[in-house]
């Protein structure tokens, strides 16, 4: 009889060890995953950071090493010009107003009409379009698009850049409005990639 | 003052370089230039007078590099 009591009494007891126990491995494992979780996002949340980073300098070592100026040159100063978004798209525009004033545009609507011996320029985000012969009633209208060779430029800095070259030599318009898809330079030279 | 020579980028603008222009060997900033222009297609533009330049001297401050355009 005794001994029957002191069975129970051991079943009982080794019950609640091992209900014990496993709380307290549950607890620990708990206390582990959370350590290794959090070091985890903490780890990847400075793996995107450094990628980001590491795109912006990408950027401006590719422009230093065709330089032949590496990054530890000391005459280069690779510091541009990160920083605030809203900065730079302030500074894009105040770009944009500096070559307008530059080249005599104005603006009309949500372009720009650009004067140069006697043909009149209109240009927008992608699209130019030419009156030649201000004087002249009959005077013929063309329009072609246009897309600087650095595709991802913003709207406003397309803009000035083609202000810019019109200005300097109108005749591009001609080279543009073929539509060949080849990219002409400032100076009107075809560009081609360097390899 | 610095002069500085720029672009425009997906970023806004670029600085490419900068010098100072009492002290820089020049020939070695159009050397650059060239070789920027060789590989991107890009000219040197005056930004103070807006005007395309074969080669950059000391009196110009800023210089925008301008990227080729295509038509299509």
């Amino acid at each position: 009889m005794n001994r029957t009591v002191a069975a129970v009494n051991f079943y009982d007891g080794a019950i609640c060890m091992a209900a014990t126990t496993l709380s307290v491995i549950a607890f620990l494992a708990l206390i582990v995953w959370r350590f290794v979780f959090t070091g985890l996002r903490r780890r990847l949340f400075d793996r995107e950071i450094a990628a980001a980073q590491q795109q912006h300098i990408n950027f401006l070592e590719q422009g230093l090493q065709f330089l032949g100026w590496g990054a530890a040159g000391n005459r280069f100063e690779n510091g541009s010009d990160g920083g605030d978004p809203i900065d730079r798209k302030d500074r894009a525009k105040t770009y944009l107003r500096r070559i307008v004033a530059l080249t005599g545009a104005t603006q009309m609507g949500n372009g720009y009409a650009l004067d140069v011996g006697t043909a009149r320029f209109y240009v927008r985000d992608r699209y130019v379009r030419r009156l030649r012969g201000l004087t002249d009633p009959k005077r013929a209208c063309e329009e072609t698009c246009f897309y600087p060779v650095h595709k991802d430029l913003p709207e406003v800095e397309k803009i000035a850049t083609a202000l810019l070259q019109l200005a300097n030599n109108p005749a591009l318009f001609d080279k543009w409005a073929v539509q060949s898809g080849l990219a002409f330079k400032a100076d009107g030279q075809v560009f081609s990639r360097a390899p | 003052m610095n002069a500085k020579i720029l672009t425009f980028s997906s970023d806004g603008d670029t600085t490419l370089l900068e010098y100072d222009p009492a002290t820089a060997d020049m020939e070695e900033v159009n050397k650059v230039i060239a070789e920027y222009e060789a590989k991107t297609g890009a000219q040197p533009f005056d930004m103070a007078t807006g005007e395309r330049i074969e080669k950059v001297t000391r009196e110009q401050n800023e210089i925008l590099m301008v990227h080729p355009i295509a038509g299509g």
